[in-house]
């Protein structure tokens, strides 16, 4: 087999999911928006199968460019799925609305787009990576094509271009002092390290933005609101962990005393502290879910800074990274499913008892309760923090699980209060929607009780 | 050998799954599963009671690989000292569950949670896998917070929230705490024996995580000024509700600070000692003055329990001072006792407030009078336990505080002050006793019925739990001093 064959074949998720965007397409093209959708979730289970065997691995392709690592494995074996479940939620959403089917093809692009991001081995799949996931993602939150929408995809768009361009041109003084554009030759950064910490800025501007990491997160909590709710949800997950695994695979390679912990452990702070406290005023069930997004990205970062230093990073992201899909997908389908107003979830325990305890599961494990998903994955991410000596950011990161709480009970009491009649009937939710949360619930309790079959294949 | 720890400690589980999987069933049924259920589970710890523990260390020891990678495993066992308030546990659930068989508002989610609650209970007293205690203890508070906002008083949201961000941020600190520990450990394991057979952190770092631990388990207890929580959880929850949180929960806070803070960092508990000595003598203190000062009956009841941990934290802090390791059991043994004590009298009492407030739906001491001669049996037993709470010779709580009052002389003598707070105590509960029960017995109260057989039966073994405690009081010191008096530390 030649070296190109080889590196092709181990790129068969990647083309999968690309091969299946441009299948649903077709079936959009010929007005089968069923088809289409049966098409994407086919296409994205295989291209998750096709990633099974890769695990384990850790390889490069085409000029060490593109990685085969655990951080792009396991982001194929946690976005695949994601997006699929994405696409029921567009189902249950936009099923029999015009061009449907664009929208899963559009999905399928997007996610192609957040794991070449994931697997990025040089800093131009980074720029690829964030321009492929963003296009993608500006046509899906403009979608309905009211005004709200428009203003939303529009302040998105603007936004990545900016960061975009700051990131381009941050990166080329990456290139003009290592001489090269992959992201394994940034040891030789540690002879200058200006240039190291500008293009780290531009690199976070960039990745920041996608992630919605505290100050480039400005466009999220507006793009959601205008967005479809399961656009908003797939937002919320897929591109993100995607730019957070890149930022991942950047900042493992950079020198050690280039001081890059540092300045991700004050984003990870700002993150987290705003996040929540901007989730804390909320009335909205979209925006708050929003900003706890936005904090939730600062979670991953303890992971990200102890890359290097502790053994346990990398398990804890990969985790926390499963959990987060999960309970995240869950809560933004019971949403969707319940209505974008806090009036709407009032008396929705009492009304769906089930709905009721796996939005409560949800809401608790994204605080970090035990025995849930959500714990399991920040109590290893606070194991690295402190295993890295960033005892300060575990603490922080500690308070703000405490605010965290405070923002969930504000969806969890209206739930168990008794219903005002008067208010919008409650409405019969779709099978799409209940398959979306029943699998993430037990997603979220299984990541939670049997963690192990997890950390089995990664420590 | 039958694994009888796990199979209590899973039992209320089970108990709930089958309440879920009956959801047309009638309340009836429903109350008749929780009593069932929580009624196997008093005959588990009888049974492991029965077992006995060994002269030190932990027995009845049950395990299973549950995170091998990160040195995580199902363990259970216990030792004197839990093996004790799993007894004291599995009896007032049973209790409480009698006692609330009248609730028919919600009562599968009523079941279902203080099931849940009870195994969250069990399992935080049995459990010897860090990572599993604080499952546990977590778990608990969330079972609480939807008890509290679900059957509270007319306040309950706000209390309920208050109760769940308050303990929450209190408990956070010991997941740290965990954590450093674990980080510590050569190899990395979670198991609590090689933590406290080989105390993995020293110097600065074992006073770190003393730190995080004393304020996880000072809110718990609640020690003087973390209680604030106290109160309002309590006044606003359901009598059912205070029971448990009284008489159960709060042991969470003293037994965590015996197993982890005590034991785990040990020579940061002694250089610590003084300190955590002072908080306990203020928190006696403080409990009982504040108390002295309520109107709602619940309130006082409430304040009395900071008073009471309040000894036990003195009894903990002084076995940690102490040199020989006689003072030290004597403390220990006071201490210990001292919980199941609390748990017994605080128990009967907060279920007589509920009786009261069920009938006259108000806990103001100023307007009522006499009841004694409308309703004698439940006035009697409240003076019976209320002469229990004072510490009166005879009755559940004087040998405890005997023992530590005995111990504190030994060592720092100092700290005997904090025997002022049972003169207050006395003081507040003749007066609660004669605003409530004594005089003549005024015109609204005349029909009040007097305690009705279920209400009697919820009663009866407490009162005679805490007369049996009080006479003879070796039956159950016999079974804590096999592990206090083998504690290295």
């Amino acid at each position: 087999m030649t070296q190109m064959a080889h590196d092709l074949a181990l790129l068969e998720p990647e083309i999968a999911v690309l091969l299946t965007g441009a299948g649903t397409l077709v079936c959009e093209m010929l007005r089968r928006p069923r088809a289409a959708m049966v098409s994407a979730l086919v296409g994205l289970m295989l291209a998750t199968a096709l990633s099974l065997p890769l695990l384990g691995m850790d390889t490069t392709v085409f000029s060490a460019t593109f990685r085969i690592d655990t951080l792009s494995v396991w982001a194929k074996l946690i976005l695949l799925p994601a997006t699929a479940l994405c696409v029921l939620l567009v189902r249950a959403e936009l099923g029999g609305s015009d061009r449907e089917g664009t929208v899963y093809s559009l999905l399928c692009f997007t996610t192609f787009g957040a794991l070449v991001l994931a697997g990025s081995g040089d800093t131009l799949f980074l720029v690829l990576g964030v321009l492929l996931s963003g296009l993608g993602a500006f046509a899906l939150v403009a979608y309905p094509r009211n005004d709200a929408a428009t203003e939303a995809a529009m302040k998105f768009f603007v936004f990545a271009s900016v960061t975009g361009a700051i990131m381009i041109f941050g990166l080329t003084y990456w290139y003009g002092a290592t001489g090269s554009t992959l992201i394994g030759d940034l040891g030789r950064l540690d002879k200058t390290p200006y240039a190291a910490a500008l293009g780290l800025v531009a690199v976070l501007v960039g990745l920041g933005y996608k992630a919605s990491l505290v100050p480039f997160h400005f466009w999220a909590p507006d793009a959601y609101e205008g967005a479809p709710v399961a656009v908003a949800a797939y937002l919320s997950v897929v591109p993100k962990i995607g730019a957070l695994f890149a930022l991942a695979q950047v900042v493992g390679d950079l020198p050690d005393h280039s001081g890059w912990q540092g300045m991700l452990a004050g984003v990870a702070v700002l993150t987290m502290t705003l996040g929540y406290l901007a989730a804390l005023v909320q009335d909205n069930v979209i925006r708050l879910l929003a900003y706890s997004s936005i904090a939730q990205a600062g979670y991953f970062l303890l992971g990200i800074i102890a890359l290097g230093a502790s053994p346990l990073a990398l398990p804890s992201l990969i985790v926390f990274a499963a959990a987060y899909a999960a309970m995240n997908l869950g809560a933004f389908a019971i949403t969707q499913g319940t209505g974008r107003t806090l009036k709407a979830f009032s008396g929705l325990g009492r009304g769906q008892v089930f709905a009721g305890v796996a939005m409560a599961v949800f809401l608790l494990s994204l605080t970090g309760i035990p025995p849930l998903a959500g714990f399991t994955g920040k109590f290893l991410l606070f194991g690295a923090a402190i295993d890295a000596h960033f005892t300060w950011l575990a603490v922080i990161a500690i308070i703000n699980s405490v605010l965290s709480l405070a923002v969930y009970l504000r969806i969890m009491v209206p739930m168990y209060q008794t219903r005002d009649e008067a208010a919008v009937p409650m409405a019969m939710p779709s099978a799409w929607i209940t398959t979306v949360w029943i699998l993430a619930f037990i997603t979220t309790l299984g990541i939670g009780l049997a963690a192990q079959s997890l950390l089995v294949r990664l420590i | 050998m039958f694994p009888i720890v796990s199979t209590t400690l899973f039992l209320p589980l089970l108990g709930a799954l089958a309440v879920m999987a009956l959801r047309r069933a009638p309340a009836r049924v429903v109350h008749g599963i929780g009593i069932l259920t929580s009624a196997l589970v008093l005959v588990g710890a009888v049974w492991m009671w029965s077992r006995g523990v060994h002269l030190g260390g932990f027995s009845q020891v049950e395990q299973i690989n549950w995170m091998p990678t990160i040195g995580a495993s199902y363990r259970v066992g216990v030792d004197g000292i839990s093996l004790s308030l799993v007894l004291l546990s599995a009896l007032l659930f049973l209790l409480t569950f009698i006692f609330s068989a009248k609730v028919r508002e919600r009562s599968h989610a009523y079941v279902v949670l203080m099931l849940l609650l009870e195994t969250a209970a069990i399992g935080t007293f049995v459990a010897l896998d860090a990572l599993l205690f604080y499952v546990f203890f977590e778990v608990s508070l969330v079972a609480m917070y939807f008890m509290i906002a679900g059957w509270g008083h007319e306040d309950r949201q706000r209390a309920a929230l208050m109760f769940f961000l308050y303990t929450l941020l209190g408990s956070l600190p010991l997941l740290l705490a965990i954590l450093g520990l674990y980080l510590g450990s050569a190899p990395h394991t979670f198991d609590m024996r090689v933590w406290i057979a080989h105390p993995p952190l020293s110097g600065t770092a074992a006073m770190l995580a003393l730190v995080a631990m004393l304020f996880t388990f000072a809110v718990k207890t609640p020690v003087f000024p973390f209680h604030t929580w106290l109160p309002a959880a309590h006044v606003q929850a359901p009598a059912a509700g205070s029971v448990i949180l009284a008489g159960v929960m709060l042991k969470f806070g003293v037994y965590g600070l015996i197993r982890f803070a005590l034991q785990m960092t040990p020579d940061a508990f002694r250089q610590a000692g003084v300190v955590i000595l002072i908080f306990g003598v203020f928190s006696a203190l403080y409990g009982a003055f504040a108390a002295l000062a309520q109107h709602d009956l619940k309130r006082l009841i409430a304040y009395t329990s900071v008073n009471h941990m309040g000894y036990v934290v003195i009894g903990v802090a002084i076995a940690a001072l102490a040199s020989t390791p006689g003072v030290r059991a004597l403390a220990l043994d006071g201490a210990v006792l001292q919980m199941v004590s609390h748990g017994l009298v605080t128990g009967a009492l907060f279920f007589l407030v509920g009786m009261l407030e069920d009938r006259a739906h108000t806990r103001d001491m100023a307007r009522f009078g006499g009841l004694l001669k409308i309703v004698p049996l439940l006035g009697w037993s409240f003076v019976l336990a209320a002469f229990a709470s004072l510490g009166l010779p005879g009755l559940a709580h004087f040998p405890a505080e005997f023992q530590i009052f005995l111990a504190t002389l030994r060592v720092e003598p100092v700290a005997i002050v904090a025997i002022l707070g049972i003169v207050v105590t006395a003081g507040l509960y003749l007066r609660a006793i004669g605003q409530v029960f004594l005089g003549e017995p005024g015109e609204t109260w005349t029909g009040m019925a007097d305690l009705s057989l279920r209400e009697r039966l919820t009663l009866l073994p407490l009162l005679v739990l805490i007369i049996a405690l009080g006479v003879a009081p070796f039956w159950m010191l016999d079974v804590i001093h096999q592990t206090t008096s083998t504690l290295h530390f």
